[in-house]
């Protein structure tokens, strides 16, 4: 038998090789398709019979020959007793190939009666097995009867062609002797509606559910008389009734299989003729499919509902613990046996051996201390008086058992065991309820609260009063005294002074200037009368210019002679500098605090002069500097200048001189010119000083000359008699010394 | 066996998938004890790495096998996002697009596992498919494709099973399949695992597509055991049930065992 087989699958594979070998192949095996033939052979045959039939290499003419040679081993394989499952399936997609094969050519060759009646033959004898079928064979009758309703339904021409499928009623001819288009196309429809009947009848068996969608698709688009009927059939169609059952991974995976089937059906179809009649439809039934899926989805991906046990029991450990806890039961302090005891043991409280034995001094200090206040916070009042009842119970039986007679020198109120004189001796007996009459303190009484709080209130504060008693005082905590401070020198105290003043001028950047341009009120004005910018600049100019006047100047004398020559910086001199910096740092709208800073820096010079207090004059230094800042940054443009000139409170030769520089550059030649003008038309006192400068410039500058002779002309009488000629006087010196 | 442990190793070098593909020629590149095959095609994006992986893995267990990408071309990493490299489909060959990416930049695709990928491809089969290009049922018995791995039995050019690798791919061949209209008549299970597109992901959706069609076929070898005396005896077809019948009980042992490979299936035409 293997032997056989060899033999048949390399003729298959040459078929396969060579498809003109087919029919030559297909011939050699149709002996094998009796059913006196074993089961297996003839298994293959049919396997290869469909595989020959659908083989799309072969031309349509070959598979016409080849088709009309087997149909009659079809319907012999078909109708063999046995019905073996997998020969029926092979016969059934053999015959489903061959269908529209026959069909196109009984049209062309209506004599050839006997291939129609096999080809009938084999059509009944499926359409008898397909209801009893097993589910294999029934997917095929579903696969063989679609061609068949596509052969025998009018088509509009959108299949492919060549591949069998464009076989449809159009080709027949109205007056063909086998084949009647009305009778077709009625059989057709009838065949159509018992398999969307399956969708219906089966509609949790996947396979029948799948198989039957997944021909659909070229029924609807290319058979318009079926369209409508299918669609129907769909929107009818209900996937979900499994959901119901219990939804194990099988019934998922069938029901995910068989919502999503229709889905590519749907969607593929609504793809393919997103303007046809039926699309609304296809859209409405793809949309009702997917909510189904999406609700089923969610439905299995949600955890378990709660069970009611679960809610109804109030023991749920994640529920918050609103009720209050079960009382613990009240403790019981066994009573000490008879014998000497240890202070542990008055005061140990649990049974549990292994707790007794631990010895808290392991425990660092701290943490016992922490322990304790947070065991004393939460513990319950009733269970703590309880605790405390008990060892004062313990002790007063105790001393109940004591000897009446102690030792004299142990200032010990009524204890003989050694280790009870480790009992603090003032505050022990304290509790103690003396329910013995017979007992009586021997030396002195002990305390009542009042007396202990005396003597805690007497105790140093520093030592916690229960070590007061400690034989080792060592232990106890002296007074705290803070390191001294490192020595603070000259150059420390400056760096910090610096630090000190960069910190006054930190605030500058973030205020704002006032919204409202208030009336300037000069030296008059309060200095933090609002919290803005120049009220604040105010204050830094004062601190720079009064604050210190008078104080350190005697020291500072004293350092600079010091100091080799190197300047101690004053704090106000700090000061200063960082005021000049920031005035620098965008001077040209910041002219007014320079302007405001000369004016304190002269006011303050005026009042030291007048107190007769000595010290430096800073006037001069701080407008010289700031002109000479200024200057550096000048151009032809900045009124500034001007301004500044105008606006300080005293000018002098030198501060003027300043501005002859401008004179070398020839675009700030005007603005130098102007400035000494302005200066001259509207400061009388300083006029003859500003004249004279121009005067130099005119000496001085060539390329400033002619300004400076028009000014001089103008203001200076004298001038115009002096120079009428440029060749005498001063002026030719002047030329001679610029051309020389 | 030792071509197949030959194969394996020969394309392993020092990558992951390749050391796994060593593992498999172990476990997976078993006897060949003959009976009846049923014949697979896995198909992913790109036919480079998850149907690859499947498509080889599925060779060395001696089943019939072809392979597709869905994807319109090939597009494999470049040296960054923006620049892949892109092939096409069915006329470029596994070797021309290593040795290009060789010549590119050796390091580069070296270190992110291409040429590995490359390297063992071009030793399963000739060049990447497209789905969509094939002609189903068009003998496969000669052409460039005949020495392909897997390319025994597989001489009719279709498939019992085609498995998809994503999601994505499982639509593009089932709506595929309605477009064409089968003409063929011939049912196939459709089944997608989702794999992740990464050399790990398909190392181990390789072992789940073998285990999977391990466990198809013995179904189907058991459908087909089914001769003679109880067939006989039972006198009616009903009484059993096929290999076509229990696809979605092998699918649910399956997915039990590998959970974290969502699985959808349907039975289409050819």
């Amino acid at each position: 038998m293997s032997e056989k087989f060899k033999q048949l699958a390399a003729a298959r594979k040459t078929a396969f090789e060579n498809p003109s070998y087919f029919r030559q192949i297909v011939q050699g095996i149709l002996p094998i398709t009796p059913p006196s033939i074993p089961v297996e052979l003839r298994r293959w045959a049919a396997d290869f019979i469909a595989e020959a039939l659908a083989c799309p290499a072969l031309r349509t003419a070959d598979k016409e020959s080849l088709t009309v040679m087997t149909i009659d081993a079809v319907r012999s394989l078909l109708e063999a007793p046995d019905q073996d499952p997998l020969i029926l399936k092979g016969g059934i997609m053999a015959a489903a190939s061959a269908y529209p094969v026959i069909v196109k050519w009984i049209i062309s060759n209506s004599y050839h009666k006997p291939a129609w009646e096999t080809m009938s033959a084999i059509k009944a004898k499926i359409l008898s097995v397909w209801d009893g079928a097993p589910t294999p064979v029934k997917l095929c009758c579903i696969k063989f009867v679609q061609r068949v309703i596509l052969a025998q339904t009018a088509s509009n021409g959108s299949e492919p062609k060549h591949s069998g499928l464009d076989v449809n009623l159009n080709i027949i001819p109205p007056n063909h002797d086998l084949l009647d288009s009305r009778l077709l196309e009625a059989e057709a429809i009838g065949l159509l509606d018992r398999m969307l009947g399956g969708l219906q009848d089966h509609s949790s068996d996947p396979l029948i559910v799948d198989a039957t969608l997944n021909t659909l698709a070229i029924l609807v688009r290319s058979r318009p008389a079926t369209s409508s009927r299918i669609i129907n059939a769909i929107t009818n169609f209900n996937p979900l009734k499994l959901a119901n059952s219990p939804m194990t991974l099988k019934n998922k995976i069938i029901i995910k299989s068989m919502i999503k089937t229709a889905l590519m059906l749907l969607g593929n179809l609504a793809r393919r003729d997103p303007h046809g009649p039926l699309t609304p439809r296809i859209t409405q039934a793809h949309e009702r499919l997917t909510r189904a899926r999406t609700e089923l989805l969610e439905e299995a991906s949600r955890k378990r509902a709660l069970p009611v046990e679960a809610v109804t029991s109030p023991g749920d450990a994640k529920r918050q613990k609103t009720e209050a806890a079960a009382p613990q039961p009240p403790l019981k302090i066994q009573p000490l046996a008879p014998g000497p005891h240890t202070l542990a043991e008055v005061f140990s409280l649990t049974n549990n051996a292994g707790l007794q034995a631990f010895d808290v001094t392991n425990v660092p200090a701290p943490l016992t201390a922490r322990i304790a206040v947070k065991t004393l916070g939460s513990i319950d009042q009733g269970q703590l008086d309880l605790a405390i009842n008990g060892v004062r119970d313990r002790l007063a039986a105790l001393y109940a058992a004591a000897p009446a007679v102690v030792p004299a020198p142990v200032p010990v109120s009524g204890t003989t065991t050694a280790q009870q004189a480790a009992v603090n001796p003032e505050t022990a007996p304290l509790g103690v309820e003396e329910d013995d009459d017979a007992y009586e303190p021997d030396f002195y009484a002990a305390e009542d609260t009042e007396q202990i709080l005396n003597k805690l209130d007497n105790a140093p504060p520093e030592v916690p009063p229960e070590q007061n008693a400690e034989p080792d005082s060592t232990l106890g905590l002296g007074p705290f005294r803070l390191p001294p401070p490192p020595v603070l020198n000259p150059e420390s105290a400056a760096r910090v002074s610096q630090v000190t003043a960069m910190r006054i001028f930190g605030p500058l950047s973030g205020l704002e200037d006032p919204l409202v341009k208030k009336q300037k009120t000069g030296l008059n004005r309060l200095a933090a009368n609002s919290h803005d910018r120049d009220s604040w600049l105010t204050l830094i100019t004062r601190l720079a210019t009064r604050s210190t006047v008078g104080l350190n100047d005697g020291i500072k004398t004293e350092a600079d002679a010091t100091a080799l020559g190197r300047p101690q910086m004053s704090l106000s001199n700090l000061i200063r500098e960082m005021l000049f910096n920031y005035v620098l740092e965008d001077w040209r709208r910041r002219i007014d605090v320079a302007i405001a800073w000369c004016n304190e820096e002269w006011y303050n010079d005026k009042v030291a002069e007048r107190e007769g207090l000595g010290a430096p004059r800073n006037y001069e230094r701080c407008a010289l500097r700031l002109m000479d800042g200024f200057l550096s940054y000048t151009t032809g443009q900045d009124k500034g200048i001007t301004r500044f000139l105008s606006e300080v409170p005293q000018l002098s030769r030198e501060l003027l001189s300043r501005v002859k520089t401008l004179c070398s550059d020839p675009a700030t030649v005007h603005l130098a010119m102007t400035s000494l003008l302005y200066v001259v038309m509207f400061k009388p006192p300083a006029r003859e000083m500003a004249l004279d400068t121009v005067y130099e410039i005119w000496l001085e500058y060539e390329d400033a000359r002619p300004l400076a002779e028009k000014y001089l002309h103008k203001w200076r009488p004298g001038f115009a008699d002096a120079h009428a000629s440029p060749d005498n006087g001063v002026g030719g010196n002047g030329s001679q010394a610029v051309t020389a | 066996m030792s071509t197949a442990i030959d194969t394996a190793s020969g394309a392993a070098s020092s990558s992951k998938p390749d050391q796994q593909n060593g593992q498999n020629g172990q476990n997976g590149g078993r006897e060949d004890t003959g009976g009846f095959k049923l014949k697979f095609c896995t198909v992913c994006a790109s036919n480079q790495n998850r149907s690859m992986e499947g498509h080889l893995r599925l060779s060395l267990a001696n089943y019939p096998v072809i392979s597709f990408g869905t994807g319109s071309l090939v597009r494999l990493p470049g040296p960054s996002i923006t620049q892949p490299n892109v092939y096409k489909f069915n006329e470029t060959s596994y070797d021309s697009i290593y040795k290009e990416l060789e010549a590119k930049d050796p390091r580069l695709y070296k270190a992110n596992g291409l040429l590995n990928m490359l390297g063992r491809n071009r030793q399963v089969k000739w060049g990447p498919e497209r789905w969509q290009d094939w002609q189903i049922g068009m003998p496969r018995a000669t052409g460039k494709h005949k020495d392909d791995k897997g390319a025994d039995g597989m001489e009719s050019g279709v498939a019992d099973v085609v498995i998809t690798c994503e999601e994505r791919c499982w639509d593009a061949v089932v709506d595929d399949l309605l477009n064409r209209g089968s003409p063929l008549n011939r049912p196939v299970h459709v089944i997608n695992i989702d794999i992740k597109d990464n050399h790990e992901e398909a190392s181990v959706g390789g072992r789940a597509i073998v285990d999977l069609a391990d466990s198809l076929n013995k179904i189907a070898a058991e459908e087909r055991e089914k001769v003679g005396a109880s067939a006989f005896d039972s006198g009616s077809v009903g009484a059993r049930s096929g290999f076509d019948e229990r696809v979605p009980d092998v699918l649910a042992e399956w997915q039990e065992r590998w959970p974290n490979l969502p699985a959808t299936w349907t039975l289409a035409w050819f």
